[in-house]
């Protein structure tokens, strides 16, 4: 049976005119009970409605809130310094093979938290752009609002994963890879095969066998919302198994495809996150030896980690 | 068992000092996941000094309580006796809790990130989960064959104040998100 995320389903927008869309309650409790989730319809039947379909305001400020807890938990999993542990060697080996104008896009950057730390720090240097994009224009918002609070050098705008508009150096994302269907992965890597691109590393939730039940502590100690919660458990249980993304990584042909899973870090709760890495095969050898002594937490497709497992 | 002259000043001290320190923390948590700038430490500071505060008042409400019932007392030495037995109790539970809190929390800020990540999702996140229900097994403890009124007042009192702590503040100011 489909396991769904309510936040998923509670806002839509046209692809083409970029139109919010109305969202009827009864279609969204209707698939969610159809997916034996009758817990998370009540959450949704609880939300504001008028006529029987979302008030989008409210849901707007439902996901902002939803995402501003979530970046609690990112902050406390160290995400960002997560990316940069990956994202300086690459940049540098970008930067040693002659890319000019560097660019890092987080890909579904919700409210922006990495894109806005890496500002921040700035330790990616000053020759690096950084953009936030989301389908969501009411997150990229926030994102743009808090950024300008802080007076942080970095951008955010709307965009589709699979038709991205912005060309990037490196690709990042954490947290997104779930939220599409086998058959769309594939898609998803392919829309990342840029001319101008080095690689990608994308974050997610490593599906072991403890995940759902760690999601569902971790998630109830740190969220209020009730959709936060729920959506946190429901995105461990969907994520998808390491084989599944490597595969589907693999389909863009002109890049090496690992996972980087330092092997004494393999435990599950040590490996909550853990990302599929993409790179130009000629910038490869650079990475690996950037990288030094962790480069062996590089595994390839015939290389796998101990507890990669099959496609789920 | 008998407390002695020691433990007439060190049981009720360890105890202000656990639920003090442990309502700056239900301050700092209260105050969570409502603000999603990325420099918060005075955010962060601020929270967890009104935590102090309102663990400090719910605090003095309970010394002038067991205050008021000592003088009203014709035993107040045994009472005083009796109270300190019950604190002693409760710090039986409270204080391998707080050690392994004070260990996770070291850990989280000493060690390299996936060992921190280790020590959020198998000690700090759980024990999030588990302290209400420390708190009430340390009440449970100190009631435990006790029939006077004022051990139960002022561990009933206790208890709830520390659990009160962090909705109190998450209510008063963090209700709504910045
Ligand atoms: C679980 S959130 C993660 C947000 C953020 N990366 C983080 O880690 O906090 C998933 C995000 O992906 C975005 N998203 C989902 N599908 C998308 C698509 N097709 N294109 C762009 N963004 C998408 C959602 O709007 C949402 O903000």
């Amino acid at each position: 049976m489909a396991v769904l995320e309510i936040s998923d389903l509670i806002a839509a927008w046209d692809p083409g005119t970029g139109a919010r869309q109305p969202i009827a309650v009864a279609d969204v409790t209707g698939r969610l009970r159809a997916a034996g989730d009758h817990r998370a319809a009540r959450i949704v039947e609880r939300m504001p409605a008028t006529s029987g379909v979302l008030e989008p305001e409210s849901v707007d400020r439902l996901l902002v809130r939803v995402h501003t807890e979530l970046q609690r938990l990112a902050e406390e999993l160290h995400m960002a310094e997560r990316f940069v542990e990956l994202l300086r060697p690459m940049l540098d080996a970008a930067r040693s093979a002659g890319f000019r104008r560097l660019r890092v896009v987080d890909i579904g950057c919700g409210i922006g938290y990495v894109i806005r730390w890496l500002a921040t720090t700035r330790v990616l240097g000053a020759d690096v752009e950084l953009l936030g994009v989301d389908q969501n224009p009411v997150l990229i918002a926030e994102a743009s609002r808090l950024a300008l609070d802080e007076g942080l050098p970095c951008g955010f705008a709307c965009a589709d994963a699979f038709a991205l508009a912005e060309d990037a150096t490196v690709y990042i994302s954490s947290g997104v890879l779930h939220h599409f269907p086998v058959d769309e992965l594939g898609d998803f890597f392919r829309a990342q095969d840029r001319p101008g691109t080095a690689g990608f590393i994308h974050y997610d939730i490593a599906a072991t066998r403890l995940a759902p039940a760690g999601a569902w502590v971790f998630h109830r100690a740190r969220m209020r919302e009730l959709l936060g919660r729920h959506d946190g458990v429901n995105s461990a249980r969907r994520a998808h198994g390491d084989r599944t993304l490597v595969t589907a990584a693999g389909q863009v042909g002109t890049m090496d495809i690992f996972l980087f899973a330092p092997i004494r870090h393999t435990n599950p709760f040590c490996a909550a996150m853990r990302p599929v890495v993409g790179i130009r095969p000629e910038l490869s050898p650079a990475l690996r030896r950037l990288l030094g002594r962790r480069a062996r937490a590089l595994h390839g497709t015939d290389d796998p980690v101990p507890s990669l497992r099959a496609a789920t | 068992m008998h407390a002695g002259q020691f433990d007439h000043v060190a049981v009720p001290v360890a105890l202000a000092a656990v639920a003090l320190v442990d309502a700056a923390f239900a301050g700092f948590r209260a105050a969570t996941g409502r603000n999603a700038r990325i420099e918060k430490r005075r955010y962060n500071l601020r929270a967890a000094v009104r935590g102090l505060a309102i663990g400090a008042a719910s605090l003095a409400v309970v010394a002038a309580v067991l205050g008021i019932g000592l003088l009203g007392t014709h035993d107040a030495g045994h009472a005083y006796d009796a109270l300190v037995q019950a604190g002693h109790r409760m710090l039986m539970v409270l204080m391998p809790f707080a050690a392994a809190v004070v260990v996770s929390l070291a850990g989280y800020w000493l060690l390299p990130m996936r060992e921190s990540t280790f020590v959020i999702l198998v000690g700090l996140g759980p024990f999030t989960l588990a302290r209400p229900l420390v708190v009430l097994a340390a009440a449970a403890l100190a009631l435990h064959d006790s029939h006077r009124w004022l051990v139960w007042a002022g561990t009933l009192l206790a208890s709830g104040g520390v659990l009160l702590v962090e909705p109190w503040v998450h209510r008063r100011w963090y209700h709504e998100p910045l």
